[in-house]
């Protein structure tokens, strides 16, 4: 674990920033110290750096700028009382949503714009980086990518949902189980995303081995060509046979059967119960700043009780969300409908997509509680699985460290003692303690 | 007095030495001023607190990033797989594009009657062709080279007919009465006569294909310029982004440089342009 | 007077005629195109997995305008794509026409600025977003930076080139008559090259069309790249085509006026 060095020439106040007394918890953890040279943001942390900065220097003293002191990380965010949504138009997003629609923002007295929409990951996460959002949902590895390769000041503190996504196959491909994946092609929506880390897991699981190659190379039998594909360009996809199966969140795996002659393969929440797939992310000063405390933490109040509404309240839920509500996804209701709430076992039964009825899981699950152990997992994985983005920085970091410094567990605890109901949620453990489980990951 | 006169003298220098040096020379000037200004945004960015994670987008961490991909093979491969598609592109843009301006430039009835379905179907974004090309196409390379080559013909094409437009109709006249055939007419009047402007097509052909290329690369393939640039964007290795961007920038360059020579030989307009 | 009456007469049916004409030409050629659209799609949708693609058709597509028109949504689309374009278009043109000047009259300068240029306007306008997101507050600017770094390479090139092609005859010519500046520029330049800068206009119009759909992928509500996105995600196919429609139908007309334009201050009466 790197430790920052305090009283560099760079830090002209002297004190260390993140003081754990004044900024944290009270609690001194060596693993929470960031390594963040914050005046050099996303530099590859070499000499030129420093030459960089006389360069600022000279420039700062020439044109009598502002004062060098305010540059300090994450503390330079400035504080933005409205809360800015950004969101992709997918199911993952609902809990954001809601929380603004059904005013549960409101009644912690805080003041919140519309959800904005976003077409793309990349997008989103620019647009944030920018300061443009404050409260943002993303795809768990993002953050990994945002705050360890870019040095981006940026912390999970809640799980949107659970489950959410599954896999399908083109009807006449003839594939019933993982074992006939050899020789197949297959799409994932964004490489650095749970569903690349659960398809990779799953055809692993059957004996097959994930491959990067180009659509005419030649696969072993043993082997399943990856690519990446828009979720919008995944039925067509299907429907032209370019590929055989495709993995993504809802509801294009909804659009899937019904438009494109998909078959349901398998529902992620039924291999690894209640695994996250987008989490709520926030910029790490709004979480650390003790001055901001009760903003963040009437946000995450309100995204409990959204969750909680959801759960009693699906239909509405879906209503409210579609085209046919107030228009925060471009589906129909029916469309919407089918991805949040259709999990019937007879239905799904060739080929058998679910097969742990017993976890009592559905579609989607609304489920705020980070576990470290699906973080610790999450990012094993991340170490594991095929890709072609730059991953060096990850050999430095251990899931332990990962969990402890990307998440944030303090609000979000808060929220859910509030709310006792979230308990109901039979990914969380029923007996003992409910904030730590064991993954259950079963293929 | 001695400084003064040196820049001075060596222009007046460079001006009497080959053109090719002094094109030479202010290429490399001009590049150096374009890092400058680069630079001197991006320390903008570093400056300001709130947009120092963006600072990766400066010239030195771009520049960093180079021999790291070179090393890794990235930048090769990229090349040689967006180089296929865009070479492929492009040549069916010129084999479909010229041959059709040449009809447009000659018959007055195809010009009228083709004008409209023309300008509907350019205006079409490749995005928006994008859910059709992969239906139709069995491979993913064949449906961006199509998005490539149905956004580049229209430059030429377009291009085409106007050189042939401002031909003068009386050399036409002259060739016919020198007994000139349809083929003579073709190779000794039109196509020299046109070569400037089917080449200036080509040029901003050129850039338009480029522009396409980022999207163009979302369908389904891992490999190519396109794809390095999203795969950099999605990881926010934003340094291995903009060197990808500069690999495009310095091959659009040779190719564009290519094109005026071309122009040069081959155009009756001897002008010494860019 | 007797003269021109019959002038008028004998020029009413022959004005008659070209208009006639013309409206033929529009129809037939646009009845050709649509007729290959249909059987394409035909074939498309043959067999039963791609049996949904149908809605790509032609009456699928009529059918989905009709009903976004009734909704309002083209109309909302139009008016703020149009604003973006517009504006982007309007920079593009303030910025690359003078410049697209001085590169052609100027060596040192178009010397210099050949290679940066060149770098820059291989640059896809989606590279440049991250760049847009961070310097603009607001969506819409970003949306029209997007824009307006795309349409000006073709301008500013086609002015550049259209300078070339002039006479450097006249220009001395202009100077012994004792032009000033001003008059060289408004006399000589601006007419000659105007035929030039205006079909840089039309490829800029071109160019910003495939811009406007993933620029619109940012934080907006409305436009036609919008709602073309929205289409695209819902698979509402028949939906997608019609603004496909509607941006070629708004594109033509754009690009009609243009050709009026070119007819009108060139000096190349062709076309």
């Amino acid at each position: 674990m790197t430790k920052r060095q305090s009283g560099k020439p760079e830090d002209p106040r002297g004190e260390s920033p993140l003081d754990y007394k004044k900024h944290g918890d009270g609690i001194n953890d060596p693993k929470l110290v960031l390594d963040e040279k914050p005046l050099f943001g996303g530099v590859l942390g070499t000499e030129l750096s420093r030459r960089t900065l006389l360069k600022v220097g000279a420039l700062a003293a020439f044109s009598g700028a502002a004062s060098l002191s305010s540059m300090r990380g994450w503390a330079d965010k400035k504080f933005d009382p409205v809360v800015r949504i950004g969101y992709l138009p997918i199911t993952d997003a609902a809990a954001l949503l809601v929380a603004h629609e059904m005013g549960f923002l409101k009644k912690q007295g805080l003041d919140s714009e519309r959800p904005t929409l976003v077409r793309g990951w990349s997008q989103i996460v620019e647009a944030f980086q920018a300061h443009k959002f404050n409260l943002v949902h993303l795809l768990n590895p993002i953050p990994v990518w945002m705050r360890y390769n870019n040095k981006f000041p940026v912390k999970i503190t809640a799980w949107d949902h659970t489950n959410g996504s599954a896999i399908v196959v083109g009807a006449q491909t003839g594939i019933q189980s993982f074992k006939d994946f050899g020789g197949k092609q297959l799409a994932v929506p964004f490489w650095y995303s749970n569903h690349n880390i659960i398809a990779q897991m799953l055809l692993r699981d059957a004996g097959i081995t994930p491959v990067i190659r180009p659509q005419d190379a030649k696969l072993g039998p043993k082997e399943c060509n990856l690519l990446v594909l828009a979720p919008p360009d995944m039925p067509p996809a299907l429907a032209a046979k370019k590929i055989d199966a495709y993995i993504v969140a809802e509801p294009f795996n909804a659009l899937g059967e019904i438009k494109a002659g998909a078959k349901m393969l398998r529902f992620t929440g039924d291999v690894w119960k209640g695994h996250p797939c987008c989490v709520v992310a926030m910029h790490e000063a709004d979480v650390m700043d003790p001055a901001r405390a009760a903003w963040t933490q009437g946000i995450h109040n309100a995204i409990v009780e959204a969750q909680l509404y959801m759960a009693e309240n699906r239909k509405a839920t879906a209503q409210l969300l579609s085209k046919d509500g107030k228009n925060y996804l471009p589906f129909p209701f029916e469309v919407i409908d089918r991805a949040m709430n259709f999990y019937d076992p007879a239905y799904y039964k060739n080929p058998l997509a679910i097969k742990h009825v017993e976890w009592h899981q559905s579609r989607i699950n609304f489920q705020a509680w980070p576990y470290e152990s699906a973080t610790k997992v999450v990012t094993e994985e991340l170490k594991k699985v095929v890709l072609t983005g730059d991953r060096a920085f990850m050999d430095k970091l251990s899931a332990d460290f990962v969990a402890k410094d990307l998440v944030n567990y303090g609000f979000i605890r808060k929220s859910l003692q509030n709310n006792p109901k979230w308990r109901d949620d039979l990914s969380v453990p029923q007996t003992g303690d409910p904030y730590n489980r064991i993954e259950v990951i079963e293929v | 007095m001695n400084a003064v006169a040196a820049p001075a003298g060596a222009l007046a220098f460079l001006r009497q030495k080959s053109p090719g040096a002094r094109r030479f020379f202010f290429g490399i000037v001009g590049l150096a001023a374009f890092f400058a200004v680069w630079e001197l945004g991006t320390l903008l960015l570093q400056f300001n607190p709130a947009t120092r994670t963006f600072a990766t987008f400066g010239p030195v961490p771009t520049l960093e990033a180079f021999p790291l991909l070179w090393g890794e093979g990235k930048i090769q491969a990229a090349v040689a797989a967006s180089g296929y598609r865009m070479g492929a592109g492009l040549l069916i843009a010129i084999a479909i594009g010229v041959p059709i301006g040449i009809v447009m430039g000659r018959v007055k009835r195809f010009r009228e009657m083709s004008n409209s379905p023309f300008q509907f179907l350019r205006m079409i974004s490749p995005l928006a062709w994008m859910p059709l090309a992969v239906i139709v196409y069995p491979e993913w390379d064949q449906a961006i080279i199509f998005l490539i080559a149905i956004a580049a013909v229209w430059p030429v094409m377009f291009a085409t007919a106007a050189g042939l437009a401002k031909v003068d109709p009386a050399w036409f006249k002259v060739a016919r009465n020198l007994g000139a055939r349809t083929v003579h007419m073709l190779t000794q009047v039109i196509l020299p006569a046109i070569t400037f402007d089917v080449l200036t097509g080509i040029r901003l052909a050129l850039g338009v294909a480029w522009i396409v290329l980022v999207p163009a690369e979302l369908l389904g393939v891992t490999s190519g310029l396109g794809y390095a640039i999203k795969d950099a964007r999605e990881t926010l290795s934003y340094n291995h982004l903009t060197a990808m961007v500069l690999v495009i920038g310095l091959i659009g360059w040779l190719l564009d440089a290519v094109c005026v020579a071309l122009i040069k030989r081959y155009s009756w307009h001897h002008r010494g342009n860019h | 007077m007797s003269t021109s009456a019959t002038a008028t007469i004998n020029e009413t049916p022959r004005l008659m005629k070209s208009t006639g004409q013309g409206l033929f030409n529009f129809a037939a050629g646009l009845s050709i195109l649509f007729a290959l659209w249909w059987i394409g799609i035909e074939l498309i949708s043959r067999s039963s997995t791609t049996a949904y693609f149908a809605s790509f058709g032609p009456v699928p597509t009529l059918r989905a305008m009709a009903m976004l028109w009734h909704g309002g949504l083209i109309q909302s689309a139009v008016w703020a794509s149009g604003y973006r374009l517009g504006t982007g278009l309007l920079i593009a043109i303030a910025i690359g026409v003078p410049i697209g000047i001085l590169m052609g009259r100027i060596q040192i300068f178009r010397e210099l600025s050949n290679s940066p240029f060149q770098l820059m306007r291989m640059i896809s306008p989606l590279s440049w977003e991250p760049i847009a997101v961070i310097v603009f507050a607001g969506w819409n600017e970003a949306i029209i930076f997007l824009i307006a770094i795309a349409a000006v390479w073709p301008v500013m090139f086609a002015t550049a080139a259209g300078l070339a092609k002039v006479d450097p005859n006249w220009f001395k010519v202009a100077r012994n008559l004792g032009a000033s500046r001003r008059h060289v520029l408004t006399q000589i330049i601006v007419p000659a090259i105007t035929f030039d800068v205006l079909t840089g206009i039309r490829l800029a119009l071109g160019v910003a069309w495939i811009v406007l759909v993933p620029a619109e992928f940012f934080g907006v509500t409305s436009g036609l790249g919008y709602t073309i996105e929205d289409a695209r995600e819902g698979l509402n196919y028949d939906q997608l085509m019609a603004m496909v429609l509607v941006i070629g139908a708004i594109g033509y007309m754009l690009d009609s006026l243009f050709v009026q334009l070119i007819k009108r201050y060139s000096w190349h009466r062709q076309t």
